[in-house]
């Protein structure tokens, strides 16, 4: 037992070994509150962090899928906005009649319905047309976020506040225990799904060698497409807590997201080059960044140098992962 | 991964930790006060920070902690929600829009801590004190020098505007405009041919500009509703050569040689509105909640502007 778990970590340890540093600094460093308490290891503060983390974090789990199939997903960003955007349409402005729940349901089901279609465009471009996903993608982000603008004529749809079905909705899903509950329910989903399932290791042998797959007579189009619905719809599930959080439908938000997505699922240990990956490590990665940046925000360093650490930490962690799996020429 | 590895990647760690703490100063103030800026980048925002980093200065017992949201609501919640964990005794706020900002400012009214808003307010009064500039009655100072320009350019009040906007659902860009309609609407042949909206940066307005000039045949009058969205249309007029067909008009009036009074100054806007800072006003206010603990500010107090024009921006400030 414990020696399945040494070897484990001597092969996927990376990202655990540098949460584990990150929170033994974030400990030392750590400012003292008014009343002499620890900052950074307050419940509050922890919290606060799992929170902030929410929508990348999510975005991140679909994108393990989607990188450990040797796709990529770069419209993720611009998924979010729509979400945000089409839930806060929905809520404020086209106003379906009926009770509470209903109209938040409606809601809900709008956006992630909106998120699985643009994630189906993308996967059957991908599998039919055989656009790089890296393309496809990159036109999707383009375009969604100009369909975005064009939905909310490029102004921002404010949630209301109070009893309103609007409010009720920011209120529920911008609310810790909802968040980071919906987070946690939904990485154990994935990690079952990729650990356990057939699904699961189609897609990993995909992405070790699609045309193998296909010779062997997996459903190559089938998986891809499945992981690209699956990625727009959780892109879409994120855009909802965004839009609670943010109090707002923003047709401008969500850029450059997918690379905060990207970055948390690189330092989790995921290829790049894809048939190898795993969920407890996309989770690792993006405590990682989000603990780091509250180590630094509680040190109140420069903004900018924070974006600069990172840069070293998301360069860090893939030239160990070059090195733990002995691939020195490419990723 | 071996032992070398490890090592390295403790390094690098140790090493981001000790910027991390050369960065920052562990110190024996008496007092913390937060400042929440929107976005640095704008020439007002900078003047900002640079007057509230002066004037705190000048008090030993106070640490100034600068937080830049970089015109991101999502981020400068976070950041909020930092500092609250922190428990300053005073956090200054610019909001970079009101409903965002609403919930996490409401958290910090909570822990007790004293909260300003710093020219811009929320949806909810859930702060201490909001220290504001009435955009509005600037919007009709704008408004009414438009209206004088024309008529002495057409001897009659009509003529065609192209408004520039900030980000939408801020206060100022609201009362901004509501202002200068307050005005407009009374003069049918005055009309509004297009508005763009620029968020407040220099180079989108530029663009816009670029476009709007493609489109637009005839333009008496760009109101850019900040300086540097009016330059950036000056400047995309002038790539055209019809900067001289129309006049720029704007708001912010910010001393300096790339303020905005300079730029009247140089004749490359017409008129501009001093938008005070509004740090003076909220650094007396601060100080006094922190050393009076029976002082109990006002929830507004609100700073006059006046009109910039050639003939008033010889005037020192």
């Amino acid at each position: 037992m414990t020696g399945n778990l040494w070897k484990y970590l001597k092969h996927h340890g990376q990202p655990f070994i540098g949460l584990l540093l990150i929170l033994i600094l974030g400990t030392i460093l750590s400012p003292r509150a008014t009343d002499g308490s620890i900052v950074f290891l307050s419940l509050g503060n922890l919290t606060d962090v799992l929170l902030q983390q929410t929508e990348i974090g999510i975005i991140a789990l679909a994108m393990t899928f989607v990188i450990i199939g040797a796709g990529i997903d770069l419209s993720v960003g611009s998924v979010l906005a729509l979400s945000a955007a089409v839930s806060a349409l929905m809520l404020m402005v086209w106003n379906p009649h009926g009770p509470a729940v209903l109209q938040i349901g409606l809601a809900i089901g709008a956006s992630v319905l909106a998120g699985a279609l643009i994630g189906g465009l993308n996967g059957l471009v991908i599998t039919r047309i055989r656009l790089q996903p890296f393309v496809m993608t990159l036109a999707t982000m383009i375009g969604v976020r100009g369909f975005t603008k064009w939905l909310t004529g490029n102004v921002n749809v404010d949630l209301g506040f109070g009893d309103v079905p609007s409010g009720q909705f920011a209120e529920l899903f911008s609310s810790k225990s909802f968040a980071i509950t919906i987070w946690i329910v939904f990485a154990v989903i994935a990690h079952l799904i990729l650990s356990r399932t057939v699904y699961g290791r189609y897609l990993r042998a995909i992405g070790e060698n699609e045309r193998a797959a296909a010779y062997t007579g997996l459903p190559v189009r089938g998986v891809r497409l499945a992981t690209y619905i699956g990625c727009g719809a959780l892109a879409a599930f994120a855009g909802l807590i965004h839009a609670a959080r943010s109090h707002q439908g923003n047709p401008n938000d969500g850029v450059g997201y997918e690379l905060d997505a990207i970055a948390a699922v690189v330092i989790g240990g995921t290829a790049l080059a894809g048939g190898r990956g795993s969920i407890i490590g996309t989770v690792t990665g993006t405590l990682v960044l989000g603990l780091l940046t509250n180590v630094l925000r509680l040190h109140m360093v420069d903004s900018n140098l924070e974006l600069m650490i990172k840069a070293v930490i998301i360069i860090v962690a893939v030239w160990l992962q070059r090195r733990s799996s002995g691939a020195h020429g490419e990723l | 991964m071996n032992f070398k590895s490890w090592r390295r990647l403790l390094l690098i760690l140790v090493g981001a930790g000790w910027v991390t703490g050369c960065t920052s100063e562990s110190s024996p103030y008496k007092y913390t006060v937060v400042f929440s800026q929107c976005n640095n980048a704008e020439p007002y925002r900078a003047a900002q920070n640079a007057a509230m980093k002066k004037l705190w200065g000048e008090q030993p017992d106070v640490r100034l902690v600068v937080m830049d949201a970089q015109q991101d609501s999502v981020r400068q919640i976070a950041e909020i929600e930092t500092a609250i964990r922190m428990k300053p005794q005073l956090i200054i706020v610019a909001p970079n829009e009101r409903a965002p900002l609403t919930e996490v400012m409401k958290r910090a009214t909570e822990a007790h801590i004293a909260v300003i808003c710093l020219e811009r307010d929320i949806v909810e009064p859930d702060y201490t004190s909001w220290i504001r500039v009435d955009n509005r009655a600037i919007g009709r100072m704008i408004g009414q020098f438009v209206v004088d320009a024309l008529t002495k350019k057409y001897g009659e009040p009509k003529g065609n505007i192209v408004e520039i906007a900030g980000l939408k659902g801020v206060e100022a860009e609201t009362n901004r405009k509501l202002g200068a309609h307050d005005v407009w609407d009374k003069y049918p042949n005055i009309k509004v041919v297009t508005e763009s909206v620029a968020n407040w940066s220099q180079s989108l307005a530029k663009d816009r500009m670029t476009e709007i000039l493609s489109a637009v045949s005839q333009i008496d009058v760009v109101f850019g509703r900040s300086d540097p969205m009016a330059i950036g249309a000056y400047l995309a007029a002038r790539e055209r050569g019809r900067e001289k067909e129309m006049i720029f008009v704007g708001i912010d009036g910010l001393s300096g040689k790339a303020g905005g009074i300079n730029q009247v100054r140089e004749g490359l806007l017409a008129a501009t509105c001093v938008y005070p800072l509004c740090v003076d006003k909220a650094v007396e206010v601060g100080t006094k909640i922190l050393h009076d603990p029976a002082f109990v500010p006002e929830k507004q107090y609100t700073i006059s502007s006046r009109l910039i024009t050639p003939e008033t921006a010889t005037e020192s400030p």
